[in-house]
């Protein structure tokens, strides 16, 4: 009988050629976040297009480019808002041999409230404050469901926006202003001025990453790198006022508890390291028994044994717990807000951001002129540490 | 061992390529290329779908206000077509919306079936308004009418509403119940001469990657 082992093993090999990866969607970053993101977004993985929206929103608010964000908090809450039901990608990402990170990427609670402050923040600035109220309760809503409930809907700048905006429509915002208080623990919040429409949002200090822990990375961490900058003041006209932390985006971070895929990426590690022992135990065994025996059929149940140990261990190496460590890199670390009256015209505002000393970081104050044109809306100001100076609203 | 090696080859190379293919190929992953545009119903519910405000809502909740309205005496049985101002919808659910959706809808739909019974006026374009009737009272442009005369017609009544929600987020799913009500406000008196509302509840869960 002529040997079939040489046309198989060739079907085998262009086969193995057939299936390799064929390098696609491959993004060349340049470090500059304002080029690679629409670089990332057009050219990149469809699976990665939510993340590189969310970054370049945020660079884009710090540029004063409003629209831009806009656009792409936009999109990237529209595939938010469709991921009920079935998704092909997520159900791979669940399984053995596929990485978590092959999932689209909609980000961890804490990103997605960022996402909707973001936006509500924009829809306030276009005259929209029950829109802006609208993704304040979303931004809530993403933390609803922590694993400890402690810690689940306690955002505090969201719910008192919520309130506020609530009175600005004439409505009670009472309750929300309760409930933003009970979360604020120890810290008095200033009561709701309904005729003030100057509405500053500021922002510092740098935000959680993920990274990946645990014998095969199955376990999502986060870090935080220390922050040079803790409080911040706002000068304006005759005014002074110190700013304060309303919200920690690493303690919403760290504080919304286990996720239901790191109990799949838990079980993903156990399969993996099982697989490998069987593999090493089948391997071993069976070749010492084919090597040891002067039995043709012993010899033969060997090799079989170690072929199954092989088996066993391709399974193992092709098994991936690994967890999806995608994170929005470019967010802050503390958020806070001040709301104040400001007469029609122009007005220069500057506002210095302190070290923990209460040192002023020179290097970090921001200038902005805020023309008020009008009685029919809110002026909002976005500032960040990261922000570009002097700017013009 | 070369027969043994030939016995086996053939099944472990045939279960190999299984396993790659079944790996690498996009089989199990539904539509890998992706699906044509097609046209739907405005009132149909596409597979790509929230928990949120979506065209069906938006095609069931105006078709239900506009024939509402025109039931009611003050439209119905008006000697004169009552004028309707519009005023924005108030969201207060936790989706942000274009409100103005809501009421352009019902007043396309109450202008192309109420025959007249109604006559809306169009606030939003004043500025333009009054620019060309200063235009026409300079005499920069013709007039087929005194342009000194008022003519502007004010509202017999305004049509406004709410958008309110409850929501509810679990490791069982997602929930959102949305209240359209919309309301016909007296411009004269303030009484609210006209009412209704739709309610609609929508779930989801999630995959398990995702939570």
């Amino acid at each position: 009988m002529k040997s079939s082992w040489q046309p198989t093993l060739l079907a085998f090999l262009l086969t193995v050629a057939g299936c390799a990866t064929t390098a696609k969607h491959q993004v060349v970053l340049t470090g500059d976040i304002m080029a690679d993101a629409p670089n990332a977004i057009a050219n990149g993985p469809p699976r990665d297009r939510v993340l590189w929206e969310y970054r370049l929103a945020a660079a884009a608010m710090r540029r004063g480019q409003f629209d831009l964000a806009k656009r792409n908090l936009d999109d990237a809450l529209l595939t938010l808002g469709g991921i009920y039901g079935k998704d092909a990608d997520a159900k791979k990402a669940r399984g053995y041999f596929h990485v978590e990170a092959r999932k689209t990427f909609i980000g961890e609670p804490y990103e997605r409230s960022m996402a909707y402050v973001y936006r509500g923040i924009l829809y306030w600035m276009d005259g929209e404050p029950d829109n802006a109220r609208a993704c304040f309760r979303s931004a809530e809503f993403e933390d609803g469901d922590a694993e400890n409930h402690e810690y689940a809907g306690d955002w505090v700048l969201p719910e008192y926006l919520d309130g506020l905006a609530t009175t600005k429509l004439h409505g009670d915002g009472s309750d929300a202003f309760k409930r933003a208080q009970a979360i604020a623990k120890g810290v008095t919040l200033p009561p709701y001025l309904p005729n003030a429409n100057a509405l500053f949002f500021i922002e510092f200090g740098p935000g959680p990453t993920k990274f990946a822990t645990g014998h095969y990375g199955e376990e999502l961490r986060f870090r935080t790198a220390p922050s040079p900058v803790t409080s911040a003041e706002l000068k304006v006209d005759a005014l002074q006022i110190p700013i304060a932390p309303t919200d920690d985006v690493s303690f919403q971070a760290t504080t919304r508890g286990g996720r239901v895929m790191d109990h799949i990426l838990g079980n993903k590690a156990v399969f993996k390291s099982t697989t490998d022992t069987i593999g090493n135990v089948a391997l071993i065994g069976g070749l010492t028994t084919a090597a040891m025996s002067r039995d043709r059929t012993t010899q033969e149940v060997g090799l079989g044994i170690a072929l199954a140990g092989l088996v066993s261990k391709v399974v193992s190496g092709a098994t991936t717990p690994a967890a999806d460590t995608r994170s929005w890199d470019n967010l802050p670390r503390y958020l806070s807000f001040v709301s104040l009256p400001l007469p029609l015209g122009q007005h220069v505002a500057t506002i210095q951001f302190h070290d923990s000393a209460g040192q002023v970081l020179p290097n970090l104050t921001k200038t902005i002129t805020i023309n008020i044109t009008t009685t029919d809306r809110d002026k909002v100001v976005f500032v960040s540490d990261t922000s570009l100076t002097p700017q013009t609203l | 061992m070369k027969l043994f090696l030939a016995k086996i080859s053939t099944p472990i190379c045939g279960a190999a390529l299984a396993v790659l293919v079944a790996g690498c190929a996009s089989s199990g992953v539904k539509n890998p290329s992706g699906v044509s545009v097609t046209h739907m119903n405005a009132d149909e519910q596409g597979f790509v779908a929230g928990t949120g405000v979506e065209s069906q809502d938006l095609v069931m909740v105006a078709d239900k206000m506009s024939r509402s309205i025109l039931a009611i005496p003050q439209i119905a049985s008006a000697p004169t077509p009552p004028t309707i101002v519009l005023n924005p919808v108030d969201n207060q659910t936790r989706f942000p919306i274009n409100k103005d959706i809501f009421l352009t809808r019902i007043r396309a739909q109450l202008n192309s079936k109420a025959m007249g019974k109604v006559m809306f006026l169009a606030r939003n374009q004043m500025q333009a308004l009054e620019q060309e009737r200063n235009l026409k009272r300079q005499g920069a442009v013709t007039a087929s009418a005194d342009p000194g005369v008022q003519e502007f017609k004010g509202a017999d009544y305004f049509l406004t509403g709410s958008l309110q929600g409850l929501s509810t987020r679990t490791t069982k799913g997602t929930s959102d119940y949305i209240l359209y009500d919309f309301h016909l406000i007296d411009a004269r008196s303030s009484v609210i001469v006209w009412e209704d509302s739709a309610e609609i509840k929508k779930q989801g869960l999630e995959d398990a990657a995702y939570r």
